[in-house]
């Protein structure tokens, strides 16, 4: 996929324009966390789960050169062909190559953002191939030729209305109606069963590789993606090599964080484990399976500073409590993962220059550590990317000009104490009869959307000396 | 090219791992000790198991042997499509059934685009999720979960595991046993979509609905309890 973070703010400011856009943001912002929550609080002992898969995770990214190994043999073992891919382009030849080898034209597809990360669609489509999207949101938005806003809701940026004028666009309805949301889903069912029934090709991803027995874990709650592994012929799994997982029961204990943090439910309707091709005297599965292990520079990541963030289980929870999240919308981050998580991935998987505005599209409101269900870091993580900007000079030199100043006065307590004494004073004597300002000398960007609050008689320090001082 | 790859991410990988030997990363593992389960909503395995069904949209009936079993089957066949059809895997459990008795026309094999209901025997069922356990094999054809527009279940109250932990306990000697099965499929509710504005809709892909059949020691007082724990939780405010 295209990298388009460089147009960020313009994105941003296109999105908060669209007021239907904003409206349907502040919806799913609001109703996403209660979702999560009231799982969260069900389960009870969930921070006890949290904690245990993080050490389980932490403990695989530690040996992974172990763990990889093993899920190889054991992948290979069980009929699998294994095969690793550099880069993004490495594993769009692989998964072409495969096809072509089948004389294959037709491919359906799971929602996968491996996938999306390498843009295989397109490679697939240059190659000749029919490839469909199954999953309802993925098969949306490529019909209307977009992107996905959210890693785990592609299309919840369209209404309802939209995706019906894109079906009456796009489908041959004959008798067939479009006026409910269930006529919706019956119409996208209708359609994709034919594709199912005539994939030459079934492509998923995979939420978790299993080491100890070589399976596959696939979630979902459509059964998409068990169709594209069971009907077609040939199977590729394409995923990352970071899903690896020691055991069976590593791989469920991660699942019950992940449906939890993702939809709020206590179980998806499909949880599969697949080890490969169709047995003998099995009447149907595919009959030869490709698992494609996706590097693209995560490597890199494991023997930095950012590991941390190889324990991400792409549940979406960190985009659904981001309030910047809510308010510029999936699409102006510019690439496949967005939100905090996206604002980490895209600087280190693609360009830390071009992907600049990222890591600070943050309030370091804390709400995405909170609720990660992989406990990583976030806002550190991304403070620590800002400053990796700063030192490579891609901050603009106003602004590290300004830091600088602000970390000289810092560092000067007195001078400091005097400086903002002083300000406050002044802006309270002024500001004290309307409440707010309206215009302010070297703030016109905060001025120019919102008023500036007066602020109080005296600063936090000058409160907490006085308080001191009387209780001496 | 896969090759050469292969060299280059593992010699990065291993530069990146800590290098322990099998039996430290054995051991270390060890102790991380046991993840915690959800908690069940009672305390018997079997009325937990139904209230989490009922919770996922699944619909419930108990029967104590293999006739009341092809009796409920039949009526559930019949009141849904007015037929008597339907297609079952070839699972000796499902071909040893009296299905005559009832008048029930079973097909075995697999599930043909356009045939509204299959039955499959699930190997477990998990309380803890309230999913029903399938291996695929000779005898359980994946599409039979998958294509019909009912899926209907039938499971041994014998067979209900407490947790996923206990699920993969009793994985072990199946694959001693037999190699690993090609997939293991944990099917809890009828497939569905929320990507339309989050509105839920049933029915997105595979099955519209799923019925899951308890057979054996399962009392009628048992399902009414799951019932009512499961119509509480729903409307908490009522009484």
């Amino acid at each position: 996929m295209k990298l388009q973070s460089q147009h960020f703010q313009a994105k941003t400011a296109e999105a908060l324009a669209d007021t239907a856009g904003v409206a349907q943001r502040d919806v799913l912002a609001l109703f996403a966390p209660m979702l999560r929550d009231a799982a969260v609080q069900e389960f009870g002992s969930f921070e006890a789960l949290r904690q245990h898969v993080k050490h389980i995770r932490q403990h695989s990214l530690d040996n992974l050169d172990y763990y990889l190994a093993r899920f190889e043999l054991e992948a290979t073992n069980n009929g699998n062909q294994v095969h690793y891919a550099d880069t993004s382009e490495e594993m769009n030849s692989i998964v072409l190559d495969i096809c072509q080898q089948h004389d294959a034209r037709r491919v359906a597809k799971g929602k996968s953002m491996v996938t999306e990360e390498t843009g295989l669609n397109d490679f697939l489509q240059r190659g000749g191939l029919e490839v469909v999207e199954t999953d309802l949101g993925e098969y949306i938005i490529q019909q209307a030729g977009e992107t996905p806003s959210h890693i785990v809701g592609p299309a919840l940026h369209k209404s309802e209305q939209q995706i019906r004028e894109l079906f009456l666009e796009k489908h041959a309805l004959g008798e067939r109606e479009l006026e409910t949301t269930a006529d919706l889903v019956t119409e996208a069912r209708t359609v994709l069963r034919e594709h199912f029934l005539k994939a030459d090709v079934g492509i998923i991803g995979s939420n978790a590789l299993i080491a100890e027995n070589g399976y596959s874990m696939l979630v979902t709650n459509e059964g998409n993606g068990d169709l594209c592994a069971n009907l077609p012929n040939v199977l590729i799994i394409c995923t990352t090599l970071d899903r690896v997982l020691p055991r069976g029961e590593d791989a469920t204990a991660m699942q019950r964080l992940l449906v939890r943090s993702a939809t709020g439910q206590p179980q998806t309707c499909y949880t599969s484990f697949y080890s490969g091709p169709r047995r003998e005297g099995e009447l149907d599965g595919p009959l030869e399976t490709h698992i494609v292990l996706l590097d693209n520079k995560r490597s890199d990541i494991l023997a930095s500073d950012y590991k941390e963030m190889l324990q991400c289980i792409r549940c979406g929870a960190c985009l659904n409590h981001c309030p910047i999240f809510a308010a510029a919308g999936g699409h102006s981050y510019g690439w496949v993962y967005s939100g905090p998580m996206g604002s980490i991935l895209t600087p280190l998987l693609t360009s830390l220059e071009a992907s600049e505005a990222l890591p600070n599209a943050c309030s370091s409101c804390g709400r995405c550590e909170e609720v990660c269900p992989a406990a990583i870091p976030i806002p550190d993580l991304l403070r620590d990317l800002r400053h990796e900007q700063s030192r490579q000079k891609i901050t603009a030199p106003r602004w590290r000009s300004g830091l600088k100043l602000h970390a000289w006065l810092a560092m000067r307590p007195a001078l400091y104490q005097f400086l903002t004494g002083t300000t406050m004073t002044i802006l309270h004597r002024f500001g004290r009869k309307k409440g707010s300002f309206s215009k302010l000398p070297l703030a016109g960007g905060w001025t120019g959307k919102r008023d500036f609050p007066a602020p109080q008689s005296s600063t936090f320090m000058q409160q907490y000396k006085a308080r001191s001082k009387a209780d001496e | 090219m896969s090759s050469e790859s292969r060299s280059r991410i593992m010699a990065r990988v291993r530069g990146a791992s800590l290098g322990q030997g099998a039996d430290a990363i054995e051991q270390e593992l060890a102790g991380l000790g046991v993840a915690p389960a959800a908690p069940l909503p009672h305390e018997d395995t079997c009325i937990a198991f139904m209230v989490n069904v009922l919770r996922n949209q699944g619909t419930l009936d108990i029967a104590g042997d293999r006739n009341e079993a092809v009796k409920v089957i039949g009526r559930y066949i019949y009141q849904h499509f007015r037929s008597h059809r339907l297609v079952a895997g070839n699972d000796p459990h499902l071909a040893a059934m009296p299905w005559r008795d009832s008048g029930v026309l079973p097909r075995f094999g697999e599930v043909e685009p356009g045939e509204p209901v299959a039955l499959s025997y699930a190997q477990w069922g998990v309380a803890e999720t309230g999913a029903t356990i399938f291996l695929t094999g000779k005898s359980n054809p994946s599409r039979n979960n998958l294509l019909p527009e009912h899926h209907l279940v039938l499971l041994d109250v014998n067979n209900l595991l407490p947790d996923l932990e206990s699920l993969w306990q009793q994985l072990e000697p199946v694959f001693d046993r037999g190699g690993r099965p090609r997939g293991i499929n944990c099917i809890a509710g009828p497939s569905s979509t929320a990507d339309i504005e989050a509105k839920l809709v049933y029915g997105a892909h595979g099955p519209r609905a799923w019925h899951v059949i308890l057979t054996g020691e399962v009392s009628s007082q048992q399902l009414q309890t799951a019932l009512d724990i499961h119509a509480d939780k729903k409307n908490p405010g009522d009484s």
